[in-house]
């Protein structure tokens, strides 16, 4: 499985755009057909994306398509063509409540049958956006076995908390990634960031992207593709970590090859969590 | 699909087009293409844009399409958009899409 | 945008219009505006099915705003319900609009281009004015507005077709006046009656239309500008004449209507001597019809129907048109006489 660090979002309207996101090699590119797109336009966008989830371009990239909510009158009609186009995985805007998720969830089963996909092969991910959202991000994130993600919105969550963002520190953001990763983690799923509106300030991209690191965000959500290369590389493991990696990774193989049941590296003894930890800092050491 | 009134989709942007269909008084199919790549792709850019048409069912009408290097797979979509809107119609068969 | 809407934002489309040489035009009824920082640097205005006074700062005068703006124009066209757009341009600017997929339909060389969202729009037109085609020489034509039609009206078709192998008649076709195009249409189908080796066409954009000649539904009807007219005749001249085969075009002198009598003028000058790649048609004025020295006209029935004088529209209209009038103003009638204007 490939790393989870950059989602990319792709406006559904834009032909141009959606058929060269590939080329800066984000780990998953987010169609979008809700908020990038104006009402008039909500059809042909559909299509487009439909059609450009085909695109060869894309076939080893991860493809989320984020439809419009469940309770519009765009949401199924985008949720049939994103599943009808084989995407990997749909996000689901403004997630309040793991009915939602259910909800969601059996639209897919029904769809996946209708065009002969295996069932359970769409994954999910949740977009968190509001109070709600934040308090419930444990059931939502547990809400079904789809889910691969749930991914924090920041513009629309600090409306509802009727504040906005401070730059810095950000303490009105604390509690919700907090929640956010520590539902993800229980749920055993990815946490994303909030997107960084900001796309000619890098200094400040980074710095957010630091934080997120630290706090153990697998990801982020990235709303201009210069954006990708910037985070892959501030998440890339140092020369060190990698080592090591690599030794624990060596340690493992040999103890498979030997038929021993227990690690070691230099005298110690390696557990299961050493180990995926190590493939996480193979995955991530992937920049370029 | 029968158009039944005029429709437009797309957008005179880079790597796009504007598709514009009307109905057709004399029930014949007429296609116009304008692209600054007609020479190179002019055969292709239409082969798809009949190939969609076909797919859609569409014997009648007048399509004229001003394309701004728009790759198959636009094209495709921005034409089944503009035909659907001129159709009137909300229901997606996706055999004839695909 | 609204122009009444937003006053204030009107000045700044002033402005960069008159930054490019252009005139703001009032008819205009939606605005596209583009504005980067509070500062506008783009506009196009939509007035019905034509589009008008856009324009985009000089330091933008790349392709991509100028292709995002005609973007918007046309889909707020067609989300207004107009899917067949003109378009007025100062003929350097038709590869810009070219771009915006648009065809040029006829030029007032170095002064006017008038373009069309369609390759082969005017050709359909064509070709199904071609199938009414009649063979002969003379071929007639005149084109009516016929605000009602009045015995004024019958008496010059009468002696065009006398003087013609084949008449043909066009009403014009904008709902911009008193009576709508579907009453006018009607009164000239009546009034015709009789009168042999005549056919009646509907109006269309491509003639006499808010489209090809805005300056002929001037509420203001002080200054015509010449080469309005120039678009209107040409396209006759070089489109629509030539699909009918038709030599001679009929028009009544003007006497009293500045405008129409300025148009006559203009008739001669651009289907005529105008230098073309078309045949010249001749222009034919026919003195009006009069009665008691005055001459008859749609415009002496109107007045006479808003003083409600009966007695005088009946020696000015035939039979079908009074009767019209009578039972559309009926209740009016009743009442003792027609509201003044």
């Amino acid at each position: 499985m490939n790393a989870r660090r950059s989602m990319l979002f792709v406006p559904g309207d834009n032909p141009a755009m959606l058929s060269t996101a590939f080329v800066y090699q984000p780990d998953s590119v987010m169609f979008d057909l809700e908020d990038a797109v104006s009402a008039r336009e909500k059809d042909s966008a559909r299509l487009l994306v439909f059609h450009a989830l085909s695109l060869p371009a894309y076939r080893d990239i991860e493809k989320v398509v984020r439809i419009n909510r469940l309770d519009s009158e765009y949401g199924l009609k985008d949720l049939e063509a994103a599943i009808r186009g084989r995407a990997d995985g749909i996000r689901l805007p403004k997630t309040d409540s793991a009915d939602e998720i259910h909800e969601l969830e059996s639209h897919v089963d029904r769809l996946e049958k209708e065009c002969g996909r295996p069932v359970g092969e769409t994954k999910l991910i949740a977009a968190i956006e509001s109070a709600s959202g934040v308090v419930n991000a444990l059931s939502i994130a547990t809400a079904s076995p789809r889910m691969i993600a749930i991914a924090l919105a920041g513009f629309d969550y600090l409306v509802d908390m009727q504040t906005s963002r401070s730059g810095g520190s950000e303490p009105e953001l604390f509690y919700a990634r907090a929640a956010l990763l520590h539902a993800a983690r229980a749920a055993r799923i990815d946490a994303f960031d909030v997107a960084y509106g900001n796309v000619d300030d890098d200094e400040g991209f980074l710095r957010e992207v630091q934080i997120a690191k630290q706090l153990g965000f697998n990801g982020k959500s990235l709303i201009h593709p210069r954006q990708v290369y910037l985070l892959h590389r501030a998440y890339a493991p140092t020369e060190k970590e990698l080592e090591h990696a690599k030794k624990v990774l060596a340690a493992a193989d040999a103890a498979h090859r030997n038929g021993k049941g227990v690690v070691s590296l230099d005298g110690k003894m390696i557990d299961p969590p050493v180990i995926r930890e190590a493939e996480e800092v193979l995955r991530r050491a992937d920049v370029a | 699909m029968k158009i039944t009134k005029p429709a437009i989709a797309g957008t005179l942007e880079s790597s796009d087009l504007m598709v514009k269909v009307t109905p057709n008084q004399n029930g014949m199919l007429e296609v116009v293409v304008r692209s600054e790549v007609i020479k190179q792709f002019g055969k292709q850019i239409r082969r798809v844009i009949d190939d969609t048409l076909s797919k859609l069912e569409v014997s009648e009408g007048t399509v004229v399409v001003e394309d701004k290097g728009a790759l198959d797979y636009a094209i495709q979509a921005r034409v089944q958009a503009a035909v659907l809107r001129g159709a009137g119609s909300e229901k997606l068969n996706w055999e004839q899409l695909s | 945008m609204r122009p009444q809407d937003a006053p204030h934002e009107i000045e700044d489309v002033w402005r960069l219009l008159a930054d490019r040489q252009l005139e703001l035009d009032t008819r205009v009824e939606i605005f596209v505006l583009c504005r980067t920082k509070g500062r506008l640097i783009a506009c196009g205005g939509l007035d019905r099915k034509v589009i008008k006074c856009v324009a985009v700062a000089p330091e933008y005068s790349g392709q991509s705003l100028s292709l995002r703006l005609g973007s918007e124009l046309i889909a707020l066209a067609a989300a207004r319900g107009q899917f067949h757009l003109f378009l007025y341009s100062a003929p350097y600017n038709r590869e810009l609009f070219q771009g915006w997929g648009f065809y040029p339909l006829v030029e007032v060389p170095r002064l006017v281009l008038l373009m069309e969202n369609s390759p082969v729009a005017i050709q359909t037109y064509c070709d199904s004015l071609r199938s009414k085609r009649r063979a002969g020489n003379p071929i007639g034509c005149a084109v009516l507005n016929a605000n009602p039609f009045t015995l004024g009206h019958r008496f010059l078709l009468e002696r065009a077709a006398a003087q013609c192998e084949w008449m043909h008649v066009f009403v014009v076709q904008e709902d911009a006046s008193t009576f709508s195009y579907s009453e006018r249409f009607a009164l000239v189908a009546q009034g015709i009656q009789g009168i042999r080796r005549l056919t009646l066409h509907e109006g269309s954009d491509y003639i006499i239309s808010r489209a090809t000649f805005p300056g002929y539904f001037l509420k203001d009807k002080v200054v015509v500008d010449h080469s309005w007219a120039g678009i209107d005749l040409l396209l006759f001249r070089e489109h629509i004449a030539p699909a009918l085969g038709i030599t001679h075009r009929f028009v009544g002198t003007e006497p009293l209507d500045t405008i129409t009598s300025n148009y006559n003028v203009d008739m001669r000058n651009w289907l005529r001597d105008a230098p073309s790649g078309a045949p010249a048609i001749s222009v034919v004025e026919v003195p009006r019809a009069s009665i008691n020295g005055r001459p008859i006209s749609a415009s002496a029935v109107r007045k006479l129907l808003a003083e409600g004088d009966f007695d005088a529209i009946q020696r000015l209209v035939p039979p079908g048109t009074l009767k019209f009038l009578q039972t559309k103003y009926a209740a009016a009638l009743a009442a003792g006489g027609v509201e003044r204007a």
